[in-house]
Parts: structure tokens; sequence; C-alpha cells
């Protein structure tokens, strides 16, 4: 008998355990991050189609409706549904390495989106997909999601024919704390949701996609640069833009300016007081093939704060920027696996970071210049038109790009010439000096009647009191 | 610092009455002995005086930070220092130092304007008060601020978001539907402060909306433990301004009419159906450009008749 045959180890089982799916993976992801993970699988179905070919607006005519209450969860889609050569693919508990490449241009990398999304809200589920001749009904009870042993899912013919290809998970058995979040904070919820839907969706939802939540339909909530077309030589109010296109095959596309009027001294201070706005438009959107994973951020992650381009605080309300990442391959975008949230150590985001903050700076210190003279700088900023993501790609069209050979990776940019106030001879001028106290005192006796009197009053007064003689 | 006649205010001071009405329901539930009123009582304290002559019991603290609005509520305090406090701050340095350990309070909330910031203190407010408080929120709700001004809207969409119920929301022309957006966004305001994990909600008992001059939006509620609703609901059970599951707010809209018409159509209410082409049938003429709008204006005084203030001409 050989040694390794005496031992009393034998290999220890290592499969993994359904209830870490079911209740460990949930933990790590908001309810609505779960739900934005399902209209994910939406547009990717979209994109597996050959519908796709209308550049302008490629997700035109698909729509997903939400629809949540008290005892149930369900999201209908006609994006296509799930070709059933990709069950093991959307059934199966993580990625299969041996799986169908992707549709170029889709997002879900791990293959746990649906799945967790299921187990996040509730016990039951009942998948019912149409795609082609493929029509089936996935069925998943309470007792196969608590029998550690089942694997297996059933699966039957579509008990119904829908009448266009596409997808419809019905949740049930939903969780306590799930229910309450659909019932008695339903409107909270809604709001919250549809907030999300509008933000993280909104270049998908303008390119087409119509998305409903309890029957209202989501508007998209765009972000728009102010640029001014009629300049030629002078200068003007336009964004800053960059390109570029990386080994890996990443297309970056970024755009940094104003959306609005810089703010006057008022308005600042009113809002330090009151917080005036509960939601703003500046700051930085990253853009993960269509979806914002990051939406109007205002800190370090976009480079607020860091290497010259000063905090966020309510002066720079006018600046605003967008970034876009597009890739065939999702694993090569700097998403994180929520994908609403941004890879901080991606190299591809930490190099164009270094553009965005190259970018904000030139705004950052156009508002610092005119802070002063807000009105003079409104009439700049009046004279552009606002502009979208895809409307300033156009106009981009026309602009003439210089090579950035210094940055990586290399691309072209093209830096506006933003106006500059004139210099004003200063019309003010301090004067301090220092006195004995007891003299500010005797002064102050003497003009006020009062010796404790601001020593600076003191000053001005006497000041005040020989300027009338001497003009007189 | 000048003030509209707040004190002369016809629908304003139904809605006083009614919040008057909701208190003596909540005394079912509870001594108001131990309630202390937090308000801001403007200029002349009408909401202090109102409160003292129906519950001499409860506690007041008077909430304000002008100067000279200060001084005139030292003139108008209806009653001495052993029930009413004046203090002089404004309501976010209140809420800083507001600890009620286990009192129970009322506070009105009463704005004159519409801001973020009067969600936020009364998303703060809820989370501090303790069970069985009562909280009357009162905001601006005049269309007139945002029609026909895009800009406007848009700051409208900026300012609120965090609690509107579809991002896109924009003030609506109608009175009640406005009041109705604002209504939803204290719902939201109160779910997020209060949310379904927490043992306490905020349980709605009445909202109205009105305009003597600017359009109001007011909502009155009680902060409870969850599973104290049902007794809440009992409470008010069969009062018929209660709004215990967000309806629709109650428009409050009296018509104007002489002494003598009052009393010639008091006679004749409460009357159950038909309210308003009974009184015009007593009436025998129009007070409005149509029957129907004559019915619905005189529908709102049998409503609200009990409530409905005498302004007259005294000698002093």
């Amino acid at each position: 008998m050989s040694q390794a045959n005496r031992t009393p180890y034998q290999p220890v089982d290592a499969s993994p355990v359904k209830s870490f799916f079911v209740h460990m993976l949930t933990r790590d992801i908001e309810l609505e991050d779960a739900i934005l993970d399902l209209l994910d699988n939406c547009v990717d179905g979209i994109l597996r189609g050959a519908k796709t070919s209308v550049k302008k607006h490629p997700y035109s005519g698909f729509h997903a409706d939400i629809d949540f209450k008290r005892d149930s969860f369900s999201i209908t889609d006609n994006c296509g549904g799930i070709p059933w050569k990709l069950h093991d693919y959307a059934f199966r508990m993580g990625r299969a390495s041996d799986r169908p490449p992707d549709a170029p241009g889709s997002v879900g990398v791990y293959g746990i989106g649906m799945k967790r999304a299921i187990f996040k809200m509730g016990r039951r589920c009942l998948i019912s997909t149409q795609n082609d001749k493929d029509s089936y009904d996935v069925d998943i009870d309470s007792e196969w999601t608590a029998d550690e042993g089942a694997w297996h899912i059933p699966v039957t013919p579509a008990k119904h024919k829908m009448p266009h290809d596409g997808t419809t998970i019905v949740i049930g058995d939903l969780y306590p704390g799930i229910a309450s979040k659909f019932s008695d904070d339903g409107k909270a919820f809604h709001s919250d949701l549809e907030r999300m839907v509008a933000t993280h969706y909104t270049y998908i939802i303008d390119k087409g996609f119509q998305v409903k939540i309890n029957g209202h339909v989501v508007k998209p909530r765009n972000t728009r640069l102010i640029f001014d077309q009629k300049i030629s030589k002078r200068p003007g109010i336009q964004p800053f833009l960059f390109k570029t296109v990386d080994p890996e095959g990443v297309e970056v596309f970024l755009a940094v300016g104003f959306t609005r009027p810089i703010p006057s001294q008022d308005e600042i201070s009113q809002d330090q007081e009151e917080k005036r706005y509960s939601s703003l438009d500046a700051g930085w959107t990253i853009l993960c093939n269509d979806r914002a994973v990051l939406y109007c951020d205002r800190t370090e992650l976009t480079g607020w704060g860091e290497a010259g381009v000063p905090r966020y605080h309510t002066q720079f309300i006018a600046v605003s920027g967008i970034v876009e990442f597009k890739s065939k391959d999702a694993s090569k975008l700097p998403t994180t696996t929520t994908k609403r949230g941004i890879n901080t150590s991606s190299p591809l985001y930490l190099q164009v970071k270094n553009k965005m903050r190259e970018g904000m700076r030139i705004f950052t210190d156009y508002t610092n210049k005119w802070k002063d003279r807000p009105e003079e700088s409104r009439k700049q900023i009046e004279e552009g038109e606002p502009l979208s993501f895809e409307e300033l790609k156009t106009a981009a069209t026309h602009l003439r790009f210089s090579p950035t050979k210094r940055s990586v990776p290399p691309g072209d940019q093209y830096k506006p010439e933003l106006p500059l106030p004139k210099k004003i001879p200063p019309k003010t001028r301090r004067i301090s000096f220092i006195k004995p106290i007891g003299e500010v005192e005797a002064v102050a006796e003497y003009l006020f009647e009062d010796v404790t009197t601001d020593s600076s009053l003191v000053g001005e007064k006497c000041f005040d009191v020989i300027l009338k003689e001497a003009q007189q | 610092m000048k003030h509209p006649a707040y004190h002369l205010r016809v629908n304003k001071t139904v809605d006083r009455l009614t919040f008057i009405d909701a208190v003596k329901r909540i005394a079912r539930l509870n001594d108001l002995a131990e309630y202390t009123y937090y308000g801001f009582g403007g200029p002349y304290l009408e909401d202090f005086r109102l409160l003292y002559e129906f519950y001499p019991e409860i506690k007041m603290v008077s909430i304000e930070s002008n100067d000279e609005t200060f001084k005139r509520q030292r003139f108008h305090a209806p009653c001495n220092e052993s029930q009413l406090t004046l203090r002089k701050l404004n309501f976010k340095s209140f809420l800083a130092r507001y600890d009620p350990r286990d009192e129970k309070s009322i506070f009105w909330l009463d704005y004159t304007g519409l801001e973020f910031g009067n969600f936020e203190d009364f998303m703060l407010l809820l989370g501090n008060v303790s069970a069985n408080s009562i909280i009357k929120i009162t905001l601006r709700c005049e269309s007139s601020d945002y029609i026909g001004k895009d800009a406007k809207q848009e700051e409208f969409r900026q300012k609120f978001e965090e609690v509107l119920p579809y991002s896109h929301a924009t003030p609506p022309i109608d009175l009640v539907d406005f009041a109705a957006l604002l209504q939803e966004m204290v719902q939201i305001a109160a779910q997020k402060s209060l949310s379904s994990g927490m043992p306490m909600m905020f349980q709605p008992v009445s909202s109205f909306c009105y305009k003597d001059g600017v359009g109001m939006f007011t909502l009155t509620g009680v902060v409870c433990q969850r599973t104290e609703t049902a007794r809440i609901n009992a409470a008010f059970k069969g009062w018929r301004f209660a709004n215990l599951v967000w309806k629709k707010p109650m428009l409050i809209d009296l018509p104007t009419l002489s002494t003598k018409e009052r009393l010639h159509l008091q006679r004749r209410l409460p009357c159950a159906k038909g309210s308003g082409k009974t009184l015009r049938l007593a009436l025998g003429y129009l007070i409005e450009d149509d029957k129907r709008s004559t019915e619905k204006k005189l529908k709102q005084y049998a409503d609200f008749h009990r409530y409905s203030p005498y302004f007259m001409k005294a000698l002093p």
C-alpha cells in the first residue's frame, strides 16, 4: 500500500452550495441595481437580434415593462427572447467558459444578473421566453430554491404564444422586506427606480428604447453641453473633446463643458444657506456600451479635487462632462461587476481620467476668472446652443482635432478657446496701519462717543472726515 | 417685516379649525397635557391663540428668526410664559437642538414658500419625534410660479427630484392637481424618512388645498408605531375630512356670502345629499356665473360652514 493510500485525508467537496447563490450573492446588490440587471438583459437581447443596423435609433421599437406590487414583480420585453442554444448561459449560476460569444456591445460578463435579481426578490419565478421557433417556460419554485441537491430546473414548452419574440419574468412568493418595499414604500421606491432608469439608461432610451414602470413611461435625462457653433476666429463657449481607441479596441469619446450659465454670487450663497437643488446635472457621466455606469459624479472618482482641479463646489454647478467607452467585448470596459460603478484600477480609465481633468480645468478656470462678472459670462454662454452627446459627436466631425501623442493612449483632441475677461485697473486700494490702543480709543471716543468701536471703523471714519475736508 | 393679514384669510381659517378638530380626535387616544405644540406663528400667533382657546393644557413653543416679528409676537402672546415659550431662532437651528425624548409633540411646519429644504426639515423631523406625535406641513402650491416658464419648470425638477414621483413631473395648472403632486412628494419624503424596515410610520389624517390669493397645500399626519395604525384610523373614523389613504387633497374654497345670506342658509344645514342644489334653491338666485358653479360653491359652504369665520366691522 502506498503512502498516499494510507492517509486519512480524502479530497474535499468544493462544489457550490445553492444557498450561497440564493442568499449571499444577493446581499451584495441593491434591489434597484438587481432590477437594472434585468433591463441590461433586455438590451443585450436587442443586440443579439439582427435589427440593430439602424445606427441612430438602434433600440427603436423595443420596450420593457416593469410592474411591481405587494405580492409580485414582473418584467416583460419584446427584445428577442432567449434562444434555446443559450439556455446554459441564461439559467446556469455563473458563466460557462465554452458558451457562445456575446453579441457585440452587450454588457453581461459574469452570468449572474438574472438569477441574482430573481433570488434577491422572491422564492418563486416563472420565466416565459420566445425566440424564433424556441418557445418555453422555466419554472423555479420555492422547493427547488430550498433543495441543496436539485440543480436542474424543469423546462416545459410555452403554454402561451407571445405576439413578439421576448421574455416575461414573473417573481412571486416575495421576501417580506421586498413586499414592503413594493407596497408600504411603493411611492418612494418607484421614484428612486424611475430616477435610476432615467439616468443609467438615458442614452439607450434616447436611442429609442422604451421603459415603463407600473405603466409610466420613463423619460431620458440627457446632459446637454453648450456649443457655440457661430464662432469662427473669436473665442467662444465650446466643449473640450477627446477621442481615442486603445490597443484592446475600446473606443473612447470624451466631452466636457458648460450645461448652463455660471452661477451668480447670490445663487451660490443661497445654496450654502439651504440646499436648493436635490439633483444637479453637474459632474461626470461615464457610459459603457451606452449604459451610464456613473451619473453626474462630483467626487475624486472622476477627478474633482485632484491634480490641480478644485474640489466640487456650487460655483462649478455649470461644469459637466460625459465619457463614452465602447467595446465589442464587455470585459474590456472599465466597469464594476454591478455595471453601476467604475473600476478605478482600470489602466484605461486612469489614462482617460487625465484627459477628464485636463478638460475640466479649462472650465473651472473660466468660472474662477468670470465669477465676479456673471452677467457678461451669461451672455457668452447663452450665445451657444445646448447639444446632446450624440449631437456633439456629429458637430465634432466638422471640428479640427489635434493629435495628442504625449497622452497615453494617444488620441485626438479639440481644445476650445474660451473668452478671457479684460483686465480692469483696480478702483480701490487697501490702507492699513497700526496705532497704540489708547490713541485708537481716544479717537473712537471723539468720533463715535464709544471707545469700544471697531478699530477698522475708526480708521475708515478718519479717512472720510479728511477726504471731505480735502474735497471742499 | 411686512406680513399679509393671515388672521383674515377665510380658507386658511377653515384649515386651522379642521386642525383643531384633528387634535380633538387624537385626544381620544392620548392625554393632550402630554403634548407640546411647536409652530411658526407669524406676527399674530393666530394658531397659538386658537390652540390655547381650545386646549389650554397643551404647552406651546413658537419658533421665529426675524427680530421685528419676534417683538410683535411678544406683543400678541395669547397667554403667559407658563404655557407659551417664544424662541428666537430659525427652524434648522431648532431642529439641531430638538430632543423630545418620550415627550409627544405637535408640529405645524407652516411654510409660505416651496423649497427642497422644507422636505428635508420634514424628513429630519419624522425621524426625531416620538410615537403619537402630530405633524402638519403647509407648502406654497401656486402653479403660476411655473406655468409658461420653461426654466422654472426645469428648476422645479432639479429642486425636488429626490421626492418627485416621476423625474419629469411638472406642476399642473389646476390647484387640486398641483396639491396632489405635492402630497405625493410629501408621501415619498415620509417613506424615505420612515421606511418599511423601521418600526414607526407616518399615517396621514387629513389634507387640504385652498387659495386666499395664493394657492396652498397642507397635510396633517401622525407618526406612530406600524402596529398602531388601526388605532389611529379608528380615532378618525367618521370624520368627514379624514384622508387616511393618501387620496386627493380636499379643496377649501368658501363662497363670499353676506351675514344675512349665511344666517338664511344656516337653517337648512346640515343636509345629507344635494347640499349645493338645496342651498341654491333656498337663496333663489345665482352667486356665480351659472347653476353648476353656484351649487359647487354652495356645497363648499355646506361642507365647511361650521368652520367658516365671520369677519365683521367692530367698534373699538
